[in-house]
């Protein structure tokens, strides 16, 4: 047809999903106009003052909790979802699927309000832990597990699962059963083959889930609200508090873009490094963070 | 299909693979279990496990969804209903916009689609928190009365990403030719569109519908930026009422919530079994 | 219904790629031409062309005189049967003939009875309610082809259509496509890149080859006479070797001596094309007008025995008859002989 028309036709076609995007790039623009706001309860004028008004123990103790709380839940979930994944991708009945599905996937999609509840009654003073630990007798005075760092790095991994478990499980789809078995064919061992090919194999999505999981996690607000209390600062919370008590627009929009550049900046890093690791035999089933699905 | 990921003969590996597996999943379903459990004590407290089990906590939450006062502020009834409301707008508006768009790249391909395809994954990997905090802003500079509105925009923003790339993943599988066969039979294009492009995308777009649904119907961040007192889903009145301390009715809110979840993953996992667009 | 087609210098820029140079060609009401050529050549382009999913960058087609370059697709009321078939997976067999029948507002009732009667021509009067997923490779290939025939189309179109199926099941379909086109007197195109399949269907055989047309005229003509070295080789299996040609208008290749061959004359360089089957292998005792060769490999394919031969420099491809032939065996030596009127000669 016409490529001229067709180009006409494309452009329609996508103009009411252009447009329903439109306030959420118009978010994106608002919050970095506002961070260089003269003023910080209203736009007006230009000024780096926000920024530099961040340079302050309080925040960039927040930066450190957020990066090292995003970065030890990251390595938590690789390490549990590459054996899910590769348990996922190798099961054929239809109920174990489909009850590993479910499994999977209800962390990712669940109110974070509901999940949070089930780590508020596990953890708590009063939870089955401390529960089972006093009457051990292993210890005389509950411990603190919730409203501290230990709490939050729990509900960051669990509910940061299923979002590494997709992107491998889609990098597991390149791995043919034959590789598998000319390597074992050729001597390997279980653990050799492990490392030596499905390891590889896996890499693609391995860097896409890690920054997937790190992104989410390091720009989490629910899980460190309701499971830190105020105690642990990660930035979603600290920039909430500049708001709610503080009413500190602008210094807030600085706060989101240092946040904003940290995880596409990390996003941005692993899309570079799969492009070039992949850029000579194109594998199928993988894709770079940013054109993968994750979660909400 | 790929039964010898892991080995089934090995032993230290399978035990390695089946320990972490066992141990992840337990902990991801963690939470849906200690609330399933506990929404069926008996007791007052939330001490885990509970002694006793019962109904009570049931009862407790029908007997205040059922004598609401519809004038209260933060009737459930009230909330329950935006909730259902705003999920069931953000499914419709996201869908019918993203199914022409899927059409329009999947079929236009080049640059353009790239570009746009990230432009539509941007949602999922912003934070949460400050699209909130814009919105908010936005809508405070606004000025204007978006009555339900203030949470449907930006919720179609959020699950754009998901309805869009259900859709892109079946149209991918319809072949040019079938649409250039409903028109050499006569079919213009608009009547091919819907004769053969629509019909045959339908399990990519109930799936992406689906999504749309549940990630509305569960949102809670962009929410708690947003809600106004005329204007509040289910998510943040039950923040309301556990702000200070847990109220078991909560839990078995939230067991109702898991089961309408569960039913919903069920569907989409019928709906796109044997495609890989789920996994 | 049937229809005469003309194509009028039409070409066709992909960017800055020439998909199709000037074509020209005329297809007489009722006949069945084949484009044949490899892959790439613009063959698909052109049957696009004329379906009106690509737009021509120039040049016009005329349907029995009336210029349609400017139709869109679906008015144009041809039938089309594509690589993929494209049969409607959501359409049980009997709503996909019915579809263009559909369309035009044709009601129930005669939809039936053309469903049914088509059903009945490709012999398959049972399958109406069946899902297309059901049926096997031949029966989606009928079902293709009953859709596109139903609305009485005025050309009828065929990409590659049976390219998908095994040898066998192929020449049957080839057979019942050619009946089909005959009973239903439809003036036909098909691109194909299958050589047997094109000199089996075609009334009017089009070799194309980087966008122009090579040549163009019956089967056995185009077989017999090539135009030039390429479709010599293109068609069946050739040998193209050079050739001199004397200040006398002699023409000399591989040792040969042949008189009389309307050739430009002056010691200029040409190219001789040999079939495969016009070379004859005879005892090495090096008789009258028999080149020497050795035998390099060597394939007995049941009714015929293929063999490469050296001469000289050049490799000769030959395929003679089992009966006829002596037997032979690697690195044997055996006396050739060609008749030089058995063939072609070009200027280089």
């Amino acid at each position: 047809m016409d490529p001229r028309h067709s180009s006409l036709r494309s452009f329609a076609l996508s103009l009411p999903a252009i447009i329903a995007i439109a306030p959420f790039l118009g978010a994106c623009f608002y919050i970095f106009r506002f961070s260089v706001s003269g003023e910080s309860g209203r736009i007006s004028g230009f000024s780096l003052q926000a920024y530099f008004e961040l340079a302050e123990p309080f925040f960039l103790r927040s930066i450190w909790v957020t990066v090292k709380l995003a970065a030890l839940s990251t390595l938590v979930v690789l390490i549990l979802a590459v054996p899910i994944a590769l348990v996922i991708a190798s099961v054929r009945g239809a109920v174990v699927r489909r009850v590993l599905t479910v499994t999977i996937l209800l962390p990712m999609i669940l109110n974070l309000l509901i999940q949070s509840y089930g780590w508020i009654i596990l953890l708590g003073p009063s939870g089955v832990l401390n529960t089972a630990l006093r009457e051990s007798g292993l210890i005389s005075r509950p411990i603190l597990l919730l409203f501290n760092e230990t709490g939050v790095l729990l509900g960051l991994i669990q509910t940061a699962i299923p979002l590494a478990v997709f992107p491998i499980l889609s990098a597991s789809r390149a791995i043919s059963r034959e590789y598998l078995e000319a390597a074992s064919s050729l001597g390997a061992g279980n653990w050799r083959v492990f490392y030596d090919v499905i390891l590889p194999l896996l890499r693609p999505g391995l860097v896409s889930a890690a920054s997937i999981v790190f992104a989410y996690n390091a720009s989490a607000f629910a899980i460190p609200l309701l499971l830190g209390g105020r105690r642990v600062q990660m930035l979603g919370v600290a920039i909430r508090d500049m708001i709610s008590p503080l009413f500190n627009w602008s210094g807030a929009a600085a706060a989101g873009m240092v946040l904003i550049v940290i995880t596409t900046g990390v996003l941005l890093l692993a899309t570079w490094l799969i492009n070039r690791s992949t850029r000579t035999p194109k594998s199928t089933g993988t894709s770079a963070p940013l054109q993968t699905g994750g979660g909400a | 299909m790929f039964s010898s990921l892991f080995s089934t003969r090995g032993g230290s590996y399978s035990f390695v693979i089946f320990f972490l597996t066992t141990l992840g999943l337990l902990i991801s379903a963690l939470p849906v279990i200690v609330v399933t459990l506990m929404s069926f004590s008996a007791a007052e407290t939330a001490a885990f496990p509970p002694a006793e089990y019962s109904f009570r906590w049931y009862e407790a939450l029908w007997a205040q969804l059922s004598s609401d006062e519809s004038s209260s502020a933060h009737s459930l009834g009230d909330a329950m209903f935006t909730s259902v409301l705003v999920a069931a707008l953000v499914m419709l508006i996201a869908t019918f916009v993203c199914v022409p768009l899927a059409y329009a790249l999947v079929r236009g391909g080049g640059r353009v689609r790239a570009g746009m395809e990230l432009l539509f994954t941007l949602p999922l990997v912003f934070p949460l928190v400050i699209l909130g905090i814009a919105f908010l802003l936005i809508a405070e500079s606004l000025a204007l009365d978006l009555g339900i509105w203030r949470l449907v925009i930006p919720h179609v923003a959020l699950v754009l990403p998901f309805v869009l790339r259900n859709c892109m993943s079946a149209m991918n599988g319809i072949d040019i030719e079938i649409e250039e066969a409903a028109i050499s039979l006569g079919a213009s294009w608009p009547r091919a569109f819907l004769d053969v492009v629509v019909p045959l995308m339908k399990p990519g777009i109930l799936a992406g519908l689906i999504f749309a649904l549940i990630i509305s119907f569960n949102e809670f961040t962009i929410t708690f930026f947003m809600y106004t007192i005329d204007v509040s889903t289910l998510p943040i009145w039950m923040y309301s009422r556990t702000v200070s301390s847990l109220d078991p009715a909560v839990l078995s809110l939230s067991v109702g919530i898991i089961l309408v979840d569960v039913v919903m993953i069920l569907i989409i996992d019928k709906i796109i079994a044997g495609r890989a667009s789920l996994f | 219904m049937s229809t005469d087609l003309k194509i009028e210098g039409v070409s066709k820029n992909f960017g800055s790629v020439s998909a199709l140079r000037d074509i020209d060609m005329n297809v007489e009401k009722g006949s069945f031409v084949c484009l044949l050529g490899p892959s790439g050549c613009g063959k698909t382009t052109l049957l696009r062309i004329i379906a009106g999913f690509e737009h021509a960058t120039s040049g016009r087609l005329l349907l029995d005189g009336v210029d349609v370059s400017n139709v869109p697709p679906h008015k144009r009321g041809f039938g089309m049967v594509f690589q993929s078939l494209a049969l409607f997976p959501h359409m049980s067999v009997a709503q996909n003939i019915a579809y263009g029948l559909k369309l035009r507002g044709i009601d129930k009732a005669s939809q039936r009875d053309r469903v049914e009667e088509l059903l009945n021509v490709i012999e398959l009067p049972t399958i109406a309610d069946r899902p297309v997923a059901a049926l096997s490779g031949g029966q989606r290939q009928r079902v293709a082809i009953a859709r596109a025939l139903a609305v009485q189309p005025k050309l009828f179109l065929l990409d590659e259509p049976l390219s998908a199926l095994d040898a066998k099941l192929r020449e049957n379909m080839q057979i019942e496509l050619r009946q089909l086109q005959r009973k239903f007197g439809v003036t036909t195109v098909l691109v194909t890149h299958d050589q047997t399949e094109a000199m089996m269907l075609a009334d009017q055989l089009v070799i194309m080859d980087h966008g122009v047309v090579r040549q163009s005229g019956m089967p056995s003509q185009v077989y017999r006479e090539p135009a030039d070295a390429f479709v010599a080789d293109f068609l069946g299996t050739a040998n193209v070797v050079k050739g001199e040609v004397s200040e006398s208008g002699a023409v000399t290749f591989l040792g040969i001596l042949a008189q009389d061959k309307a050739l430009p004359v002056g010691g200029a360089g040409i190219e001789v094309a040999i079939r495969a089957e016009n070379i004859a292998v005879v005892e090495c005792e090096n008789p009258e007008r028999s080149i020497l060769g050795t035998v390099e490999f060597v394939r007995d394919l049941g009714p015929n025995v293929e063999s490469i031969i050296a001469v000289g420099e050049e490799k000769l491809r030959v395929r003679s008859r089992a009966r006829e032939v002596v037997s032979l065996s690697a690195g044997q030596q055996v006396g050739l002989k060609i008749d030089p009127d058995l063939c072609s000669f070009f200027s280089r």
